[in-house]
């Protein structure tokens, strides 16, 4: 198998003496871990214990036939790449060969230059689709993964309901369990609302996956977006005993779409005031330099730990943390903020201490005055180039 | 046997537990509480229940089972009952605690949500009970 690091190996398969020991000697050479045998048989053998990204193996030999050793060494392992050497070079045995699973055959008597050549050939082919089979085996597993996940994440909530309600059934209806069936029944309107929320952001995510979301790129102040989400939790954080504050400098202008940056700020003002301390703060501020808009939304909360950084824009992702028992979330209000953030082909950054606070740090690219008619197809083919993973 | 039978919940879920741990109470168990995994080694270790259920997705994907083979190395807890309750699948092969413990030397599944009543019978059975 290909590895960094670990050299490919390739097999020659030859009855003859002369061939085995160049082709060994070149290959060597090339940097590779070549191995020769000087039958089929022995070199089947080889290529069940030594794995191989090739074999070189010519068609006429005594014994098991090079056709045969074909088929053979792809039942070990059809991704190896076969390459089969001919002294009778005509085109019908190269096309038997060929049809029989090789990949390029190499007519008697061929040049150290022409191996050379067609060995890298081969082996491009070979990492070519070892690194594709990887990547779909990736994709596969993290796809089936992630539909457990989420599945077992919608059904939690559904659980916690069912198992109350099989209670509450068969609870006396009397005055002494008025409180507690209050209180379940107040517990399954909570855990509904958790569905719900958990539905809204999972489809909010697959949105901005999508571009959906993304309806329209128009000039969005951000000044005035910020303005009107700390307006709406004013509320909300005198509550919780934690002052919102801002300093924004007029005319933060970004090329977007205004839910989506209503999305991404009002996720991040209410995490802050969610995982902050009574008598905290949270303070938005923001800068426009060097064509770039960078707002900061700093609070003065839990913080996050270390560990729990790396991962803090995965989806579901949860920091534990003994003292927020109560608070309610999705896990995915992150992974959102990442996704719209990298749509628009900016950035999101955090920086955290334990104990002492969080600052979230969002850069955009500002909005620029149109130069001419084209201004705005400039924006949407930039948009359009944007890795949005 | 201490007078009342004792059971350990290890679930992440808080809700959850509270309407199991309610209709067994009402059963005559007295019932423990653990919010994951490590808890729950912990408190298996020091109360020695008699029969532990076991949540299987908490924080990590597979958090129970880790659990469960842990609790199974401590020698005074090889062979405590324990059924796993989770809504990660619906189906579990039921397994006979093997001696050397593992992840799945749990003796019972349920998929979640639990028919209590089930449950109750099958706690009953377990500890030789007559229900």
């Amino acid at each position: 198998m290909s590895q960094p690091g670990v050299p490919e190996t390739v097999l020659v398969i030859d009855d003859d003496y002369a061939i085995r020991l160049s082709c060994g000697k070149i290959l060597a050479k090339m940097g590779l871990r070549a191995e020769t045998f000087e039958d089929g048989a022995r070199g089947l053998d080889g290529v069940a214990t030594a794995k191989p990204d090739m074999v070189i193996v010519d068609l006429k030999m005594p014994g098991i036939s090079g056709m045969e050793v074909i088929t053979r060494v792809h039942e070990i392992d059809p991704q190896i790449v076969i390459v089969v050497i001919t002294g009778y070079a005509t085109i019908d045995t190269a096309v038997q060969a060929m049809k029989c699973g090789a990949y390029d055959f190499l007519p008697k008597p061929f040049s150290p230059d022409e191996l050379r050549l067609i060995v890298n050939r081969g082996l491009e082919r070979r990492r070519l689709a070892m690194e594709s089979m990887r990547h779909e085996i990736e994709q596969t597993v993290l796809k089936r993964r992630f539909v457990t996940f989420v599945s077992h994440q919608l059904r939690t909530p559904l659980v916690a309901i069912h198992q109350y309600l099989d209670v509450l059934r068969h609870l006396d209806q009397t005055s002494d369990t008025a409180a507690r069936r209050q209180e379940w029944l107040d517990r399954c309107l909570a855990r509904i609302d958790e569905l719900q929320n958990l539905i809204a952001d999972w489809l909010t995510l697959a949105r901005v996956e999508g571009g959906t979301l993304f309806k329209e790129r128009v000039k969005v102040d951000l000044n005035q977006v910020i303005r009107e989400i700390l307006k709406t939790y004013q509320q909300m954080a005198e509550a919780e005993n934690v002052l919102l504050e801002a300093s924004l400098p007029d005319g933060l202008f970004v090329w977007g779409d205004r839910s989506c940056m209503s999305v991404l700020f009002d996720n991040l003002i209410t995490n802050a005031i969610k995982y902050n301390k009574p008598g905290g703060s949270v303070t938005v501020s923001g800068t426009e330099s060097r064509g770039e808009v960078v707002i900061t939304v700093a609070d003065t909360g839990v913080g996050i730990p270390e560990e729990c950084r790396p991962f803090l824009f995965e989806e579901f992702f949860r920091v534990k943390n003994d003292g927020l028992k109560k608070t309610a979330g999705t896990g995915l209000g992150l992974p959102i903020c990442r996704k719209i953030v990298s749509e628009m082909g900016g950035t999101i950054h955090v920086e955290s201490e334990a104990g002492a606070g969080s600052t979230f740090r969002v850069r955009l690219p500002a909005w620029r005055e149109p130069e001419g008619a084209d201004g705005s197809q400039n924006h949407a083919g930039q948009a359009a180039n944007i890795d949005c993973r | 046997m201490r007078d009342k039978p004792r059971i350990l919940i290890v679930d992440d879920d808080d809700d959850f537990v509270e309407a199991v741990a309610f209709v067994l109470e009402a059963n005559g168990f007295t019932v423990s509480r653990g919010r994951d995994g490590a808890e729950g080694i912990r408190l298996a270790k020091m109360e020695r229940p008699d029969l532990i259920l076991m949540d299987i997705m908490m924080r990590e994907r597979t958090e129970g089972f880790f659990t469960i083979h842990e609790i199974r190395r401590d020698p005074a807890l090889t062979s405590v009952p324990i059924f796993v309750l989770s809504a990660f699948c619906t189906r579990l092969p039921d397994f006979e605690i093997p001696s050397s413990g593992g992840w799945l030397s749990h003796d019972m599944f349920f998929a979640k949500p639990v028919d209590t009543g089930q449950l109750l019978e099958k706690i009953r059975q377990r500890l030789g009970q007559t229900a």
